[in-house]
């Protein structure tokens, strides 16, 4: 290993690499693509939802006659899309995308190692990934459409064709889809784990470990911990469906015709898919929150602080988020008593939460915060966790969700704290990393542009979104129109579409500055924003073992910044402690 | 086409703008020094009043809505329990908000006023254990009691501990909501779904049983007839049919050994799609599941025949499919929830309930309705909730909306997708004086000839 003499071909470079920095921006490059697709399906459901049963040329342009006849969007297709942008946008987009990216390059890079600890199960993890994506991006081809049961697909719907047309092929290929992608999860979570467990350099101790590594070794821990209960979730359908054994479905009378398979419980599904579903969550929010507070740190040029009090939060919202999956389930039916048990469990997220919010104030207070656009989406990342984890007060306590529960609070909810939250974080990384990534810079100016329009736009949207939850709207309801009482929060839609079609214009000032910059961006230097950590230690060229020479021996935590008795407002983490220094924590 | 016309070039604009400005930008850069600062002093400075505006805009957008938009939202809840929820929705609200408005002042007032100024240096300032332990302990005590509050509320509205006066029944499948009281007795009786069919709920009396294995005998020797059909006019049984039919799709040039008939009739066949494995498997299903259905069915009379008793509790009760129902003021009422086929969720938005249907499991929730539906629109009135009255053509376009005080009333939608109408599933319902309830069941049960009301008790003696 080690030095740039390696025979490499255009293939094993660009395509079947192995080497973490390309695969990290391959599974960064196939994001932004899901990422695009998925936005663009929500553009088409707000256009229903705002103008119910108009016609929009645009709509016909896409779907075609079959799915939008005269530009109304068909109700089944409706369905679809809110499920399959659902999907691609929790699976691909913010957990394959956000830590497939970030772990793979950041990794070896912050803790001086010259690769992950397999290079081949690193390519491995990458293309089940890529072809996972390929199986659910063509099940939106075929001649039913593709599964349409919401993204959590629950049975009995999801499991019998002849309840919707969506659950016949489109849902088997989802299924197939998701076993592929948590094959891809497991290995490269596994390989993360091993990674961190055995590769840190010289003197990088785990509590010398940048947030972020924290971040992705507690989330891909998670990962591992909670994949391979969807994937029996997932066989289990796959056998209801297919061979007739009936896991999930009891006493069901459709088509006409009383089921032969009774005896299992839809219920069980639930149990399953969110003994995944809830530490999911936190599988996207932690890379982020581990990004922000790297970015944060950095540009407030202070260390972040209470660093072992962020670790332990860490730790202890990782081991809550397992026993608190029942606050989805509050009005399934199940044990009131269970019910309270959930709320307590859930609520007591809120204090390593919240430890986390005070503790990036306190990090800004009396810092010289220079407002690069990564700090600025650093910033919004904070204030997006602070609005969307304030609601999870309502939704987690059951006696709130009665009311609440399934209606568009959850959805407003949700899409700020996980969804633009975690967009937030990765927007932040991608700005920060860009520069170790392709030794260029971003354009600031269309940065702060983005940053600003995607900001309005996400607050645009989502906080009116609480007012059509608060007046009893359900989620998933192809128009309100049929209800009056619905008809008036129907202008609330039309200011949300809006506001919607403005952020997702807006991406293309991000898309554009992206690709501008591989190519024509400003050179980077090798320390651009004066950051500690190992990664602005390697050279420019990112060369194949990361560091010629010897591996960067480390010294101390990596959050030295303005500290007393140095000139500089920064000291990387290889340089060595003064004789009557203690290091910083 | 005009609209995709005008997308194409606003996108091929901002295409060159973009391009002109990077051109420009990458002139500028060639001119700085490479180990500058990447990002101006100015930029900076404008940026930092940019965190500064959008917080006081943020707030000031947020707080009209929560004004301007209030007469919209839900008037305060209908049922008993409905006001414990409101008020506990009141105190978590007003904790929240508080806590919204300090800390996002806070994160955007830093960004403020500690932006980067040249040759300052930050305070350092890694940790502080008072701080720490503060800033843990006082949210930990302050969600303890809200916990505790939202437990004992959740307790004392899913763990009623009074017997309900009256049982309702609620049952879900695409997409309807069929309702069912439980007549004179005040039990409901026992129901399955081996007998839906004619018999709306399913519900099991020693008749209906009987009937319902008759009705699946027949369905059995219709579907077997099928069969025979092809025997007497094709002149071969069904299995070979089915062979014949496999071959013919995979090869058109196969000639129809062993079979007699003419081309007229296979035309039919082919153009009711019977050449296809997937149809001639529905046709087997269906047996399957009928004679699955009859072995349940016929289990069940021998139960029947143990406990007579059990089967009697359905005879009176009285089904309501009309998409309306009453219910009476101040009683406590325990609803019962069934889903023939897959789950939908029964909501209730104005008496703060809900509750998932279930296959295959039956789910309750007990409440009490505090006002009927003049009251309720008259207290929504005081409320100063509007909402919007929309007349409609026969195409269910909307012509005209305008805003009318009070409320549209009581009504029961699906809060769990559950296919293409979930949009569309409603039941009304009427909150009457208790006395009117009674006359009213009292009606259903034995007619009323003067309101026109048959008997509507599921099976008259």
């Amino acid at each position: 290993m080690g030095g740039a003499h390696h025979h490499e071909t255009f293939i094993s470079k660009y395509i079947f690499s192995m080497d973490h920095k390309m695969i990290g921006k391959q599974f960064l490059i196939t994001a932004i693509f899901m990422a695009v697709i998925g936005m663009g399906m929500s553009i088409l459901f707000r256009l229903q939802l705002a103008w119910p049963k108009e016609g929009f040329a645009f709509l016909n342009f896409f779907l075609g006659d079959k799915w939008a006849p005269e530009g109304v969007l068909d109700p089944n297709m409706y369905l679809a899309l809110v499920t399959i942008h659902g999907t691609i946008i929790v699976f691909f987009v913010l957990t394959g995308g956000l830590s497939g990216t970030f772990s793979n390059i950041l990794i070896p890079y912050q803790l001086g190692a010259r690769d992950m600890a397999s290079g081949f199960m690193n390519m491995l993890s990458y293309w089940l990934f890529f072809l996972s994506s390929v199986i659910m991006l063509a099940s939106c081809f075929i001649e039913k459409g593709p599964a349409s049961g919401g993204w959590t697909v629950y049975p009995p719907l999801s499991a019998l064709e002849k309840a919707m047309p969506g659950s016949g092929l489109g849902m088997t290929l989802w299924l197939v889809s998701m076993t592929v992608f948590v094959a891809s999860s497991l290995i490269g979570s596994l390989n993360y784990i091993v990674t961190i467990i055995n590769l840190r350099t010289k003197g990088m101790t785990m509590v010398r470990m940048p947030l972020t590594i924290w971040c992705f070794f507690i989330t891909a821990i998670l990962g591992v911990l909670s994949f391979p209960v969807l994937l029996s979730a997932c066989l289990l359908l796959m056998f209801d469906r297919m061979l007739g054994t009936s896991f999930y479905l009891d006493s069901i009378y459709i088509g006409g015709e009383p089921l032969a398979q009774t005896g299992g419980s839809p219920i069980l599904y639930e149990h399953l898919f969110w003994f995944l579903g809830h530490p999911e969550v936190y599988i996207i929010l932690l890379p982020a929150l581990g990004l922000t507070s790297e970015v944060i740190s950095t540009n407030s040029r202070k260390p972040i602080f209470g660093y072992r009090a962020m670790i332990l939060s860490i730790l202890a919202i990782a081991f809550l988020s397992f026993i608190v999956w029942g606050h989805h389930m509050f009005m399934t039916g199940m044990s009131p008593f269970l019910g309270t048990v959930f709320t307590f469990t859930t609520l007591l997220i809120a204090i390593p939460s919240a430890v986390k919010v005070f503790n990036y104030l306190a990090t800004l207070w009396k810092g010289n915060i220079k407002l690069t656009t990564a700090m600025m989406f650093g910033m919004g990342m904070v204030s997006l966790f602070i609005s969307g984890g304030l609601t999870g007060l309502i939704l987690g306590d059951s006696a709130l969700d009665i009311n609440i529960h399934d209606t568009y609070f959850v959805v407003a909810h949700f899409h700020i704290v996980m969804g633009a939250g975690a967009i937030f974080g990765m927007f932040a990384g991608v700005y920060h990393w860009f520069p170790r990534m392709f030794g260029r810079l971003m354009i600031p100016q269309l940065g702060y542009l983005h940053f600003w329009v995607t900001l309005i736009g996400v607050y645009g949207v989502f906080l009116p979104m609480h007012f059509v939850g608060l007046a009893g709207v359900p989620r998933r309801y192809y128009t309100n129109q049929e209800f009056e009482m619905f008809a008036d929060v129907q202008f609330i839609n039309v200011i949300i579409t809006l506001f919607a079609i403005m952020a997702a214009l807006g991406q293309i000032i991000f898309i554009f500055n992206f690709f501008a910059s591989i190519f024509r961006g400003r050179v980077s230097n090798q320390n651009p924003w004066k950051s500690n950590t190992l990664e602005w230690t390697a050279p420019v060229e990112r060369i194949h073992g990361n560091w010629e020479g010897p591996l960067p021996t480390v010294h101390r935590w990596p959050y030295d910044y303005s500290k007393p008795g140095y000139d500089d407002d920064f000291v990387p983490q290889t340089v060595p402690l003064k004789e009557d220094e203690h290091d910083g924590h | 086409m005009v609209l995709l016309l005008t997308i194409i070039i606003t996108v091929l604009l901002v295409g060159v703008a973009f391009a002109k400005i990077l051109q420009a930008k990458q002139l500028v850069d060639e001119l700085k020094d490479k180990d500058s600062d990447y990002i101006t002093r100015a930029e900076i400075k404008t940026n930092a009043l940019g965190l500064l505006v959008f917080v006081i805009a943020m707030f000031a957008l947020l707080i009209a809505q929560m004004v301007g938009w209030n007469k919209y939202m839900l008037p305060s809840a209908a049922s008993v329990h409905g006001g414990e929820i409101d008020t506990l929705m009141d105190v978590t609200m007003i904790l929240i908000m508080t806590v919204f408005f300090i800390t996002q002042t806070l994160l955007f007032w830093f960004g403020y006023k500690y932006y980067f100024r040249k040759g300052r240096k930050a305070f350092w300032f890694p940790h502080n254990n008072s701080l720490e332990m503060a800033w843990t302990i006082v949210p930990a005590t302050v969600l303890i009691l809200l916990i505790t509050y939202g437990m004992s509320t959740w307790g004392k509205i899913m763990n009623p501990e009074d017997e309900p006066d009256l049982h309702v029944e609620f049952v879900s499948e695409q997409f309807k909501w069929t309702a069912r009281y439980a007549g004179l007795d005040n039990k409901l009786g026992e129901a399955s779904f081996s007998l839906y069919g004619k018999n709306a709920l399913g519900i099991a009396t020693e008749k209906s049983i009987k009937e319902r294995i008759a009705e699946c005998e027949k369905m059995i020797s219709d579907v077997g007839s099928i069969s025979e059909f092809y025997e007497k006019d094709f002149g071969v049984s069904h299995e070979d049919l089915r062979k014949s039919l496999k071959h013919w799709e995979t090869d058109s040039t196969i000639s129809f050994k062993g079979l007699r008939a003419d081309s007229a009739k296979f035309e039919l066949l082919i153009a009711e799609d019977w050449n296809r494995q997937e149809n001639l498997d529905i046709v087997e299903n269906s047996l399957a599941n009928y004679k699955a259905n009859i072995l349940r069915l016929k289990r069940m009379l021998r139960e029947y025949e143990s406990s007579p008793q059990k089967y009697d509790n359905g005879k009176d009760d009285i089904v309501l499919s009309g998409g309306r129902i009453k219910l009476p003021k101040g009683r406590k009422i325990k609803f019962q929830f069934r889903s023939k086929d897959v789950i939908h969720s029964a909501y209730f938005p104005h008496f703060r309930a809900q509750m998932n249907t279930v296959p295959g499991m039956k789910t309750y929730f007990t409440f009490e309705p505090k006002e009927t539906n003049q009251e309720f629109f008259d207290k929504a009135a005081s409320e100063g909730k509007v909402y919007m009255h929309i007349t409609r053509d026969d195409e269910k376009n909307i012509l005209a909306q305008e805003e009318r005080l009070g409320s549209t009333g009581y009504v029961l939608i699906c809060n769990k997708i559950c296919g293409a109408s979930h949009y569309n599933m409603k039941m009304f319902i009427d909150v009457v004086e208790p006395e009117e309830f009674d006359q009213y069941l009292r009606d259903l049960t034995f007619g009323n000839d003067e309101k026109s009301i048959p008997v509507s008790v599921f099976e008259n003696e």
